[in-house]
């Protein structure tokens, strides 16, 4: 036994291999995206506005700005300017977030297509990880496709016996997620969870008398990796939701934050019609070499800085 | 009193009376939505199992105070592991339950940390890095050190794992107790 030892720069035997195959994903993403005529866009990592999802924890940095949470906001603004079919590869910074699954700072996929809805998106999404799984040098992994889909009302009927959407309790949802919901979804390689309650809804479209949303996650073998919407478009709905966000920041007794004015601007220009959605690359790179931690898949997540 | 952001492994928790180490955690946040920890919680008295989750922030109970002392791992026999106190030579045993993981990285006469809860041994605390002697495993290949192929070897103690093609049978090696991996080559 030696004591004094330093974890800080050992590596994973196998992380060239790694860092290999996480090119090659990366590669096959553009490649699927370029195909297909999207145009890779860059939004900032500094923002001055993080947002104000409930759930969603910015880092500050510095007086005046935030690191970015989600490129989600400045994506649309481009939208609204009639900048279209974009995708980008974006870092995202998250605070109170570290786990197995979850890495302070980390990679997202994010693109939006006008004209398209969430079930458009889905299918997109399933080619495009149908394309990854069969890149060279990953053992050409096979994934059947169309993946299941199963509203969120089935899945809690079958994993906690209730329906959220028509009896709304936000702290039972969530602890039950955490308890029954997310090791249910260990049972299934790829399911689309689809059709939120209403009050999860964020910046997506309500549909069904107001009962649940346009809104999507892909879970592969229980790992949430994507969030989907068909984007909410008018100027009420986001007002709507800004004002239910920060109420409930409030009760929570969480800091609220500005409503970005640039965002605000774009929405009363006109956020076009359009499905758009994030996927976690950290998490995807995770499953296709079957690693269990997204450290293993990170040159330096938070243990190794 | 701590709160959920203080789990992790082998923290030991203080709930009616006994202490409780955890075993496992899970972190479980939907990208929208309130973050929970999920937990599986060993008695470390009566080795009982128990999972319970808790809410980001939530408290969780006082730390156990659990105290370490420096013994000699003398032999086992069974499953009966005996332990020596380096300053009174008073002799201790435990149980291949109460040793635990631990067993895979203990050999004869190695120094450990014995566990005491209200002067009783209930288990050993391992460091998170210990070296040991691989006994058996495939001829090593030369030169191959980038692949990342790895094979399987035995240590000393009856641990089985993987480690990369070039490092030798005789040799030793650190291991990471905690996922008992292999971490690097050490040169004796």
């Amino acid at each position: 036994m030696r004591s004094g030892f330093s974890s800080k720069n050992v590596f994973p035997p196998d992380f060239s291999q790694v860092l290999k195959s996480r090119h090659k994903i990366l590669s096959k993403i553009r490649n699927f995206f370029n195909a297909r005529d999207y145009l890779e866009v860059e939004t900032p990592v500094m923002v001055k506005c993080p947002g104000i999802d409930p759930y969603i924890e910015p880092i500050s940095s510095g007086e005046a700005y935030y690191l970015s949470t989600s490129p989600e906001l400045h994506m649309k603004r481009l939208l609204s300017v009639g900048i279209d079919n974009i995708y980008q590869i974006a870092r995202a910074f998250r605070s109170e977030e570290s786990g197995d699954l979850h890495n302070h700072e980390f990679t997202i996929l994010e693109w939006y297509r006008t004209g398209s809805d969430y079930k458009d998106i889905m299918l997109e999404t399933e080619a495009l990880i149908a394309f990854v799984f069969d890149a060279d040098g990953l053992d050409k992994k096979k994934i059947n496709t169309p993946f299941k889909r199963i509203t969120v009302d089935e899945l809690y009927e079958k994993a906690a016996g209730w329906q959220p959407s028509t009896k709304w309790d936000e702290d039972r949802y969530f602890r039950d997620w955490a308890e029954k919901v997310d090791p249910y979804l260990k049972t299934a390689n790829a399911v689309f969870v689809m059709d939120f309650p209403a009050p999860l809804s964020a910046l997506s479209k309500i549909k069904d008398n107001g009962r649940v949303c346009e809104r999507f996650e892909l879970y592969m073998q229980g790992v949430e990796i994507a969030n989907a919407y068909s984007e909410l478009t008018g100027v009420a709905g986001h007002e709507n939701y800004f004002k239910k966000a920060l109420k409930r920041r409030e009760e929570l007794g969480k800091e609220k934050y500005d409503i970005d004015g640039g965002f605000m601007d774009a929405v009363n220009r006109g956020i076009p019609e359009s499905g758009g959605i994030a996927l976690g690359i950290d998490r995807l790179v995770m499953l296709l070499l079957n690693k269990n931690k997204i450290e293993d898949v990170i040159a330096f997540p938070e243990i190794r800085l | 009193m701590l709160d959920t952001t203080a789990i992790r492994k082998n923290l030991k928790i203080l709930m009616d009376g006994d202490p409780w180490i955890v075993v496992d955690f899970q972190f479980v946040k939907p990208g929208k939505g309130q973050a929970f920890t999920r937990t599986r919680l060993r008695n470390m008295i009566t080795g009982n199992a128990m999972d319970k989750t808790y809410k980001s922030g939530e408290k969780i109970g006082d730390e156990a105070i659990v105290d370490e002392v420096e013994m000699q791992f003398l032999y086992c026999q069974g499953s009966t592991y005996t332990f020596m106190d380096n300053n009174t030579y008073e002799q201790y045993e435990l149980t291949e339950d109460q040793v635990g993981d631990a067993k895979n990285f203990l050999v004869d006469n190695m120094t450990v940390e014995a566990l005491f809860f209200n002067s009783r041994p209930i288990g050993l605390e391992t460091p998170n890095f210990v070296e040991l002697e691989i006994t058996e495993t495939d001829p090593a290949v030369k030169g191959d050190t980038v692949t990342g192929a790895t094979k399987p070897a035995t240590l000393s103690t009856g641990h089985v794992l993987n480690i990369p093609l070039f490092v030798n049978e005789g040799e030793w090696i650190v291991v990471d107790t905690r996922t008992g991996a292999y971490v690097e080559r050490v040169k004796k």
